[in-house]
């Protein structure tokens, strides 16, 4: 009985080991698997002609005769979408009509003027317009239909095909008809809602498609383009189609939130209106009008980002993690590898030694963002005078010192000591034997540890933060002191882009474009540096 | 051939070397002074690692000491309390900076704990499993597993921290905030396992065959071996590792900057491990960008630094206590 | 296992070396700068049976000791080594044999803390004086280690290492000593076909066999072999005694070796060590079948050790 027992706790101890290794398998999935998963589709997607168009536009790149013809059959299908917009809008944006109202009266005022019309026939003409003019606005603005009928009715009584034709006002009575007809369809009471509405209709097509063409092309790169990929567009028609109304809940206590179409025939605003089919033509239509298609953006990984990370790539990282982590190690690979050649075979055992190899385990347990301290301390303030890529490189050199010189003396120390016996035994000198014989062997373990070494340096924030990372530098000049800019890194992008960047939370898939490309480089790094290891375990064995 | 085919060699002046085998006085005063001078150079090339600890010291306190040691003593004494056991920290209000930093400190520590309250037991039964129950291959699976897990950089675990755990702590724990403690402490947790499983197995690794088998010859399972024999024998050991975990939580920067809501004061009920805190690290993360150098502000951050620097070089020195008590343990069996 | 400096040890013995005036062996000033006159009178050592002339002698020991920190490896060992001879030193184990053997070459300098007293020369030179060319002395009295150690580098390069430091150049010459080294050391026939092999992928035997070919190639006039068989199988062994047969005459050989069997088959002159002192010294022959000492008879007969 008693063994029983015993027997039970040892089988749920060896569970509990076995589960915390399995756990831990579990967590690095858990880890890797979303992370990966949602930053693939920042170079594998869906790409829509506007992707296309954004690539010719500020990269130049891809056929530009295929192009334009996608661009055009884009454009036709978009049409028709545009002409029940146009409709409709004409009606509400009374600001519109409004204007165009008072820019004729200027007009037609201007034309008498210029054809030198005698001053009582324009007085009379102009007071005629005048009153054209007025009753359109009062027409316009009123909610009433009656009221607007009237309005209307008395501008069809001053009707003259006579004395206005070929002139602006021409135009009044066209309105006058249009808008006519228009009210008959629409329900004016609703007009301050449809405005509203409208107004998000319409960003909603302007995500979705850009700008017009007849419109000014805007400034900013990220306005100057519809949905880039087809994912995005189906989030915005959503946007577009659904709209949420605040209902009473089932006990009538509170506002719950409902989704319903803008076309629905009970509830939706647009029901019933000229607007309403626009939906559903949407709907149907949209591939049609993005021409969606299966795209590899490899060159996410060298391209420029735009203002703001919204289009582009991560290139500007990605130097500036290669410049940063390069440079560090022309600095601590000579240094780690030097100090541990030294501790290993010339060192003594006396004091001095013993301080040394307590400094460097200081090192290695300093935490990052003293390092970081230091750095802004130090390095910035007394040898580059400015935050820049040779201060924030040092710094990590600094960071990755320890682990390179453990990793070498680990290595160095293990090169037996026969070898040296050989060496010296036919007559090399220490340091010819070290160099000749020693190194070489050791070589493998050294150049593992400064590939590790290497994607600890890729993989640090803290240290740069200060000294040197920024979020939206420019690539450094190669030309001029390019050291002393500061530059972009992965590392600190990615923290920017997640916590400090709210434009960029639009774009989650280049937030976690990022964070999979560092965590690809890093990844990289240490299975380079895994089968190194294993290779060379097996070379030593003489196989 | 056997040996009577030898006559002495017919060289009668036998002890003639082709080369000398002395030294000329030049190759002598050469070789003394390539001697000395390459180990002169390697000395100092070598001595640069002390000279950069205490560099990283002298300049951290450099830059703490115009906050610590303002006005007279009283003055830095009240300071230095307030620095210390306020929970007030407001360094940018206009007339009256407070820097009182202990909700920081207890952040810190807070989330340190608790990721090792997390991670020892996961930690020591995985070194266990390595050491003792896994076959070999099984254990050179592992082996990448956990290299890879302590190589991801911790601004990679910072951004799974906000942008995957943090919304699912909301929506399905519902949690008023994501970023809070425990999200903190998980990841933190996952980032110090390496370290304390590598040292943990080195540790039980070293104890060596002979105890085990001796208490298996008795008739003890395995998990009584482990647990009443070698863990034990591996305690100092595996404190070192725990040691070392809790420095690696400690230091961590981005990860509590990014996961633990930032928000400066001690959680109201201590066992809410739902509320934000802040830690010293996110503090100079977080704070440091945007003080003009040489105001109070700047100077109690390196403060701050100081005592970080301050607790890892005690927590490391105390690890190399126990590795030293260690490996003097088990050398001596 | 650190490896220390040997300038340290140098310093330290030789500073022992000059304080000898006090030990009585050889009244030869010569050794103040470290030359040993070649024709002065070579001291004998007292349980040698066969002297041999000042001009064959090519190492001599007058009571040279051996010290590990405080412990002595070897106390008081006065002989001499004839040129051209194979001479074995056997005895139980810890009793010095190596300690000795690495002597001859200063391979004992990898040790840290050690001293010597007394004298150890070889071809006229005192090799534990300062002013000795170690490179040189290395190059000219080869060692063969207990266990075969190459490089991991190819076959090739691991017997021209030496020839290169010497500065050879050449491919040509290259290629020369090695083929020529590699026949000498009886493994040429086994390896020619592929030199860039990595000597890891030999088996024990052929490795042993290399290092002594490396060994052989920077042209030594004395190869030192430490225990050369005990980590390869009875087939190996045999083809490196064959190969110490051959290689007589050429080179001086000092075997040390576990095996008295061994020691018997390929020596001429055999010396018994045992606890650090030189028990008796003689042609192999004699020493075999008529041991002098009561100590070398016990252990021939295998009483102990």
């Amino acid at each position: 009985m008693q063994v029983r027992i015993r027997q039970a706790w040892n089988h749920l101890f060896t569970i509990l080991s076995s589960g915390s290794i399995v756990l831990l398998v579990a967590a690095l999935l858990l880890f890797l698997i979303p992370m990966l998963r949602k930053g693939i589709p920042a170079v594998v997607f869906r790409g829509t002609v506007e992707f296309r168009k954004m690539q010719a536009e500020l990269f130049d790149r891809g056929d530009t005769m295929a192009l334009q013809k996608e661009t055009e059959q884009t454009w036709q299908a978009r049409q028709e979408i545009y002409t029940i917009l146009d409709h409709f809008s004409r009606g509400i944006d009374t600001e519109k009509l409004t204007d165009e109202a008072k820019d004729l009266y200027r007009d037609y005022g201007q034309i008498l003027r210029y054809q030198e019309t005698p001053k009582e026939q324009y007085t009379e003409l102009r007071g005629r317009a005048k009153e054209i003019r007025d009753h359109l606005l009062d027409a316009f603005e009123s909610t009433d239909k009656d009221e607007i009928a009237a309005h209307l009715d008395a501008i069809e009584a001053l009707r003259d095909e006579a004395a206005f034709s070929g002139t602006p006002v021409e135009k009044m009575f066209t309105m006058t008809g249009d808008f006519r007809k228009l009210i008959a369809t629409v329900d004016l009471s609703k007009r301050d809602i449809f405005a509203d509405e409208l107004e998000v209709v319409k960003e909603e097509l302007y995500n979705l498609f850009g700008p017009r063409p007849d419109e000014q092309t805007p400034q900013l790169a990220m306005k100057r383009f519809g949905a880039t990929r087809w994912d995005v567009a189906e989030k915005h028609l959503t946007f577009l189609v659904w709209q949420e109304k605040w209902i009473p809940s089932d006990d009538g206590q509170t506002l719950v939130a409902k989704q319903v179409r803008r076309d629905d025939p009970l509830e939706g605003s647009f029901a019933g209106t000229e607007l309403a089919p626009l939906f559903s033509l949407t709907e149907k239509i949209l591939k049609d009008t993005m021409k969606p298609r299966f795209t590899l953006y490899w060159q996410y990984f060298i391209d420029d980002s735009t203002p703001g990370h919204y289009f582009g790539g991560v290139g500007p990282e990605v130097l500036g993690t290669l410049l940063l982590t390069l440079l560090a190690m022309c600095f601590s690979i000579p240094l780690g590898v030097i100090s541990a050649a030294y501790l290993v075979e010339y060192a003594g055992d006396n004091l001095i030694v013993k301080i040394i190899r307590i400094c460097i385990n200081t090192l290695a347990g300093v935490p990052s963002i003293v390092y970081g301290l230091f750095g802004m301390a130090f390095f910035v303030a007394y040898i580059t005078k400015q935050p820049g890529v040779l201060s924030a490189s040092m710094t990590l050199a600094l960071l990755v010192l320890p682990v390179i010189i453990r990793a070498s003396e680990e290595a160095i120390r293990a090169v037996p000591q026969t070898y040296r016996e050989a060496a010296m035994g036919l007559g090399a000198g220490k340091f010819r034997s070290f160099l000749t014989v020693t190194l070489p062997a050791a070589g493998p373990g050294i150049l593992t540890g400064i590939i590790l070494s290497l994607s600890r340096a890729a993989g640090e924030t803290a240290p740069i933060l200060f000294a040197g990372a920024a979020a939206l530098a420019p690539i450094p000049d190669f030309g001029g002191k390019w050291w002393l800019q500061e530059t972009r890194a992965l590392s600190y992008g990615c923290y920017d882009i997640t916590v400090g960047d709210k434009l960029a939370m639009m774009v989650p898939h280049k937030q976690f474009g990022m964070v999979m490309t560092l965590i690809i480089l890093v990844l990289c790094l240490n299975v380079i540096a895994i089968v190194i290891r294993s290779r060379m375990s097996k070379k030593l064995r003489g196989m | 051939m056997s040996k009577n085919t030898s006559k002495p060699s017919s060289n009668p002046a036998a002890a003639q070397f082709s080369r000398p085998l002395r030294l000329s006085v030049s190759q002598d005063l050469r070789g003394l002074l390539a001697k000395n001078i390459g180990h002169g150079i390697l000395f100092s090339i070598t001595f640069v690692s002390v000279l950069a600890v205490m560099a990283i010291f002298y300049f951290v306190v450099q830059e703490s000491v115009p906050f610590i040691f303002k006005g007279g003593f009283r003055d830095s004494l009240s300071r230095v309390t307030e620095f210390l056991t306020s929970t007030a920290w407001y360094p940018q209000k206009e007339e009256n900076p407070e820097y009182g930093a202990l909700a920081i400190i207890v952040g810190s520590l807070y989330v340190t704990f608790c990721s090792l309250i997390i991670a020892v037991p996961i930690g020591v039964l995985a070194a266990v499993f390595l050491s003792d129950i896994a076959p070999f291959s099984v254990r050179q699976y592992c082996k990448p597993i956990i290299e890879i897990l302590a190589a991801i950089p911790s601004v990679a675990y910072g951004v799974f921290a906000v942008m995957v755990v943090a919304p699912w702590m909301q929506k399905t724990l519902g949690f008023s905030t994501g970023t809070n403690a425990i999200n903190a402490s998980l990841i933190l947790s996952v980032m110090a396992l390496p370290t304390i499983i590598s040292v943990a197995e080195d540790a039980l690794s070293a104890i060596g065959r002979e105890i085990r088998e001796a208490s298996y010859g008795l008739g003890a399972t395995r998990a009584e071996t482990m647990i009443k024999v070698v863990i034990p024998a591996a305690h100092s050991g595996i404190i070192a590792a725990v040691i070392l975990g809790m420095m690696r939580a400690i230091g961590e920067t981005m990860v509590v900057w990014m996961a633990s809501g930032n928000s400066s004061r001690i959680p109201s009920p201590w066992w809410d491990l739902s509320q934000s805190v802040r830690t010293m690290t996110a503090t100079i993360a977080g704070e440091l960008g945007e003080v003009p150098k040489d105001t109070d502000h700047y100077y109690v951050l390196f403060a701050i630094g100081l005592l970080l620097l301050i607790f890892t070089f005690g927590l490391n020195m105390t690890s190399e206590f126990f590795m030293t008590r260690f490996k003097k343990k088990s050398r001596g069996l | 296992m650190l490896v220390k400096t040997d300038s340290n040890i140098i310093r330290k013995s030789e500073s022992k070396g000059l304080k000898m005036e006090s030990i009585p062996i050889s009244k030869n000033s010569a050794s103040k700068n470290g030359k040993i006159k070649l024709d002065s009178p070579v001291k004998q050592s007292p349980v040698q049976d066969t002297p041999i002339s000042a001009e064959r002698t090519i190492v001599r020991a007058e009571g040279f000791t051996f010290f590990y920190g405080s412990k002595k490896g070897v106390e008081d060992i006065t002989m001499n080594i004839e040129t051209g001879s194979v001479t074995a030193i056997i005895g139980p184990s810890g009793c010095g044999k190596s300690t000795f053997l690495r002597s001859i070459n200063r391979m004992n300098d990898l040790i840290p803390q050690t001293r010597t007293e007394g004298l150890l020369s070889v071809g006229g030179q005192d090799v534990y004086h300062k002013s000795t060319n170690l490179v040189n002395l290395r190059q000219q009295v080869g060692m063969v280690f207990q266990r075969p150690n190459p490089f991991a580098k190819s076959i090739y390069d691991n017997v021209t290492y030496g020839p290169k430091l010497q500065g050879i150049r050449n491919k040509a010459k290259l290629d020369e000593i090695v083929e020529k080294c590699l026949i000498d050391a009886a493994i040429w026939e086994e390896v020619k076909d592929d030199l860039n092999k990595s000597a890891l992928a030999l088996s024990g035997g052929q490795q042993q066999r290399l290092c002594i070919a490396r060994t052989l190639a920077t042209k030594p006039k004395m190869v030192l072999m430490d225990e050369p068989c005990s980590a390869l199988d009875p087939l190996a062994t045999a083809r490196i005694e064959d190969l110490i047969a051959a290689l007589k005459g050429i080179y001086t050989i000092v075997v040390v070796t576990h095996n008295m069997q061994q020691a018997a088959r390929v020596s001429d002159r055999t010396a018994f060590f045992c606890l650090g002192k030189l028990i008796e010294y003689g042609m192999t022959d004699r020493l075999f079948t008529n041991p002098r000492q009561k100590e070398t008879e016990d252990y021939i007969t295998g009483r102990f050790g």
